[in-house]
């Protein structure tokens, strides 16, 4: 390659790099360094108002043995599951319904969209009406569940009105994905004889495999930091105490700071993980 | 099609690079050169906070270099967003807090600033024996005053006990005549009795009031060990649930969880008799005159109606160690502490000042005797390290076993190992 | 300068499809659409207008399990503003979405592009750590950033408010795994044609990304204006704190059943940003991307 062609592409990848500035000093700043923080005060017993005190690894060790941790493992990995995989199948489905410009389509998306709209201590005062014993889910199935107030059905209660509000989320993003497949490929599929499942499975599927790693690692993080829903319904109680509500009320109202601060480096590091294998799944191969 | 977009996206922008300068600029206020500048912080109760903000003019009024910052913050956000302010040394000046938080966290972590010997001294001589224990530390050094005081009564529905064909002059005395009268209630179409489930805290209150009864205790009296699980403590529990599942007194589930609103359920009709205290008397005659007129105060039942108790709580002012400004904060909370007669009629808030029973505010104070007697048999709460943690296992005890029907030994000696290993740390 | 690129030949001339298929699959969308999706649908906004109901509804009803209130009580919306400073959080709550949102777009597109299109060395890691930083929960960090926002002076200010928030890992991950789906040939041929980069990411990169861009700023603003935990820090005073603080306040101090349809009231005047901001952009979330662009 020529000097002024190599110089072209050093300048090139410079600009390029000039390009993630903005973003990450902010996050160098305000994110990165709080990070580095916590990780560090993890080995500290530290209760916000006096100095830490080093304790080496002791926050990790009574994790270890924490039976209230563990529970708080348990609750999630039950929420993530039943929450996000109908939550994102619900969405995707969704997505390719929704996937027009018919009249009206876009006032039926808002109906789907609504419900992300709202904050979940606003919207918690009608589920809980609904979920009352004698409210008005109980009365549509015929049932007598005290949803919110019996370890048999709170989580339950919680997958359904997460599910209910989530599954809007994950429509966005999947339908922004979809817009992005050109309408001549499917419809040139459909001439080759494909019908519309396989024209999806081998066509739509594949392209849309970025958006899906998105959704996917969105999915699981935000099941794993979920805590807003199990605060406004359940307060915790009866199994739904989540691992970041556990993280919450070990940070602010225990005032042990080094402890939650360990709980949330072992979910860095399970989080971490668990991203790098989803994005590595859903890589693209034909780059 | 570009241009348009691209001069709306810049207008914005500007409007929003503009707006953030001015918000800059104006954004907070210093303290200095003679002027003092102080900030308050309670939690929200509405007539509460009518009162404190016409206080606060009428300080500012007589002390022009004085100004005042009162902000309100809702009780389950107060915790977290003091200590976060704490832990950088900033925070408010003056603070209203429970008895609870005062001696179990922010007098151990040494966040107040006691008063000097002299107002001390002062301060005891004006106020009835043992109620300013509250926001005494262990060695005897007060740390505030008192904006509250509550002792513990029962209210009953007269109109709903007339019509099971009870007399509303003669409430039950134990809370086995709760029981009977309770289920004469229900066999009449009203509302029996149960207890509140909300935060906590108030799982732990009501426990502590029923633990005072059988004389058992949570932890023990060095609050280095749990003893919630000997047998006076199971049967505080039993007691609880005997009243709620077996006498079938109130419905656990559908009771009201709304922790803004500990008394939706009695102002619905969905119980004819309920755990009251006075500031519970004017929040009931402020949103809901009708319960109001039907509502009789009565003792607290007992279990030994010859051994009565109660609980205490009180809500204290007190001053950030940190402030800059501490004796100005002091004389402030002077200010507000000695307006005791407002803070009866308006808020109906008693402040136990040595002769408030006889002042003429307190002649129209509704239920005057009851309350007045049971100030003759309260105590504090008990406190320990790790407080909150504590009643988080005492809130999962009582869950499990009102709402999930476990038996009352079994979860409490969980509860048990819970706190022991939180005090243990 | 005009040019027009020409598209990659392969999708030249696509064959026109027979009408009489072409009628059959969009009667089979239609049927699909409104025979289950708005069903679907309305079941779904269900819980959605029984909120807004209850704030129609005179307090008495509100716990009653009748769907329909007896009576309109429209004055119920007025009730958040003689409460606490309604407008106020309002507006400060507006200010910082947008312009939260609006730095978010314009760092996360420019850092998605740098991660997705141009090789500079560490540019993996850099990435990494970005994405690192989504799997730690945001409570324990804003113990930390508090201390630093403090040291900056800018508690209580809109500065404190926002700068904190103006990129986001998700933002940048959505846009690069977007951007990743854009053929290198076109930003090659431009290139080739004397267009500099910033040039190609003005006119070609963004244009093209309309969807995804869209979609992140929808869900940035909503998370920002929903979010409670991080104004109810900074914010000490009523000129500084948003909405789900007052919401909050609110709802703590208004006893229950009679506070619930005015809370309801501020709830449904709240959500109305967030499903206009929808609104304007779902336009885009179905729009057909041609493969041909134009630098006009």
């Amino acid at each position: 390659m020529s000097t002024l062609a190599i110089r072209a592409t050093t300048h090139r990848k410079l600009i390029g790099a000039a390009f993630a500035v903005p973003a990450l000093a902010l996050f160098g700043l305000f994110a990165i360094y709080p990070m580095v923080r916590v990780f560090y005060i993890s080995l500290f017993d530290y209760d916000l108002t006096s100095s830490p005190r080093w304790v080496g690894f002791n926050n990790y060790e009574f994790l270890w043995h924490s039976e209230q941790f563990h529970q708080s493992l348990e609750a999630t990995g039950f929420y993530l599951l039943f929450t996000y995989v109908p939550a994102v199948l619900l969405a995707l489905l969704l997505a390719i319904g929704l996937d027009t410009k018919l009249p009206g389509s876009g006032f039926i998306r808002l109906l789907y969209f609504a419900p992300v709209a709202m904050s979940w201590v606003a919207i918690s005062v009608i589920w809980r009406l609904l979920f009352q014993p004698d409210g008005l889910l109980n009365r549509v199935l015929g049932t007598h569940t005290t949803w919110l107030t019996s370890t048999k059905s709170a989580e339950w209660a919680l997958v359904i009105a997460s599910v209910w509000k989530e599954t809007g989320l994950f429509l966005i993003l999947f339908l922004a994905g979809l817009s992005k497949i050109p309408r001549d490929l499917r419809e040139a599929a459909s001439l080759d004889g494909a019908g519309p499942l396989r024209s999806f499975r081998y066509v739509t599927l594949p392209l849309l495999k970025p958006m899906t790693a998105v959704v996917c690692v969105m999915a699981v993080i935000r099941g794993c930091q979920s805590f807003s829903p199990q605060v406004v319904l359940t307060g915790g109680s009866f199994n739904t105490e989540v691992v970041n509500l556990y993280v919450y009320k070990t940070a602010f109202e225990n005032a042990r700071m080094g402890r939650a601060s360990a709980v949330a480096v072992l979910l860095f590091f399970a989080l971490l993980m668990v991203t790098m294998l989803q994005l590595r799944l859903f890589r693209s191969d034909d780059r | 099609m570009k241009k348009p977009v691209v001069k709306r996206l810049s207008a914005t922008l500007a409007v929003c690079v503009v707006g953030l300068a001015m918000a800059a600029c104006s954004s907070g206020s210093k303290s200095g050169g003679g002027k003092v500048h102080l900030t308050f912080w309670t939690h929200t109760h509405p007539p509460m906070i009518a009162l404190n903000k016409q206080l606060i003019t009428e300080y500012e009024k007589a002390n022009p270099n004085v100004t005042i910052d009162y902000q309100q913050i809702p009780n389950t956000d107060f915790n977290t967003k003091m200590l976060t302010s704490l832990s950088n040394g900033s925070g408010p000046d003056v603070i209203n807090m429970d008895d609870v938080a005062i001696r179990g966290d922010y007098i151990p972590k040494n966040l107040l600033a006691p008063m000097d010997s002299a107002a001390q001294a002062t301060a005891e001589g004006r106020y009835l024996p043992h109620t300013l224990d509250g926001a005494t530390s262990a060695d005897g050094k007060l740390y505030g005053l008192p904006t509250e005081f509550n002792a513990t009564a029962f209210a009953i529905n007269k109109a709903a006990f007339t019509k099971a064909g009870l007399d509303p002059a003669k409430p039950p005395k134990a809370w086995d005549d709760v029981a009977a009268d309770g289920q004469k209630l229900i066999a009449a179409g009203q509302g029996g009795f149960n207890f509140l489930y909300l935060s906590a805290g108030q799982y732990t209150q009501q426990l502590q009031i029923l633990l005072n009864e059988t004389g058992g205790r949570i932890v023990s009296d060095d609050g280095k060990k749990a003893t919630i699980a000997e047998p006076a403590g199971v049967q505080a529990l039993e007691l609880w649930n005997t009243l709620i599942n077996k006498d079938k007194l109130g419905d656990p589930h559908s009771s009201t969880r709304d922790a803004t609103d500990p008394f939706a359920d009695f102002e619905a009709g969905k119980t004819s008799m309920t755990i009251m205290y006075p500031w519970g008397v004017g929040q009931i005659k402020q949103d809901n005159p009708a319960t109001f007129k039907n509502m009789e105060v009565v003792p607290l039942p007992q279990v030994d109606p010859s051994k009565p108790s109660g609980r205490w709580y009180g809500y204290y002012m007190a001053v950030n160690k940190a402030s800059k400004h501490q004796s100005e904060a002091w004389k402030f909370i002077n200010y507000v502490t000695s307006q005791n007669q407002r803070w009866l009629t308006d808020v109906n808030f008693i402040q136990p000042v040595k002769d408030w029973a006889s002042s003429p505010a307190a002649a129209k104070v509704p239920f005057l005797p009851v309350w007045q007697q049971a100030y003759q048999q309260g105590r504090f709460d008990e406190v320990a390290p790790h407080w909150a943690e504590v009643q988080d296992a005492i809130k999962t005890a009582i869950e499990s076993t009102v709402l999930d029907g476990k038996s009352a030994d079994s979860t409490l000696n969980q509860a048990s190992d819970t706190i022991n290993q939180s005090l243990a740390e | 300068m005009t040019r027009v690129l020409s598209r990659p030949a392969e999708v030249a001339a696509p064959p026109v499809e027979p009408a009489r298929r072409r009628r059959r699959r969009v009667t089979v969308r239609a049927v699909v659409l409104y025979g289950l999706l708005l069903p679907g649908g309305l079941l779904f906004a269900s819980v959605f207008v029984y909120a807004v109901l209850s704030a129609l509804k005179p307090a008495d009803e509100v716990l009653s399990t009748h769907w329909w209130p007896s009576r309109f009580v429209w004055s119920n919306f007025k009730l958040p503003f003689s409460t606490v400073p309604f407008a106020r959080y309002y507006v400060n709550s507006v200010v910082v979405g947008v312009v939260v949102t609006l730095l978010n777009v314009v760092t996360c597109t420019l850092a998605g592009y740098s991660f997705s299109k141009f090789a500079y060395r560490g540019r993996t890691l850099l990435y990494l750590i970005v994405l690192a930083t989504m799997m730690i929960p945001l409570e324990v960090i804003y113990v930390p950033l508090y201390a630093l926002v403090f040291k900056l002076h800018w508690v209580n200010t809109f500065s404190g408010l926002i700068v904190p928030a103006g990129t986001s890992a998700f933002g940048i991950l959505l846009m690069r795994q977007s951007i990743d789906g854009l053929p290198d040939e076109i930003l090659d041929a431009a290139r080739l044609d004397g267009a500099g980069e910033t040039r190609i990411l003005w006119r070609i990169v963004a244009p093209m990304m309309t969807a995804p861009m869209a979609a992140l700023a929808l869900v940035v603003f909503m998370t920002t204006w929903d979010s409670h935990l991080w104004p109810l820090l900074v914010g000490n005073d009523d000129n500084h704190k948003t909405l789900p603080v007052g919401l909050a306040a609110m709802q703590a101090d208004n006893a229950g059943a009679t506070g619930i349809p005015m809370l309801m009231a501020a709830a449904v005047m709240a959500v109305l940003p967030t499903l206009l901001l929808f609104c304007l952009l779902q336009k885009r979330f179905v729009e057909g991307i041609t493969m041909s662009a134009d630098i006009r």
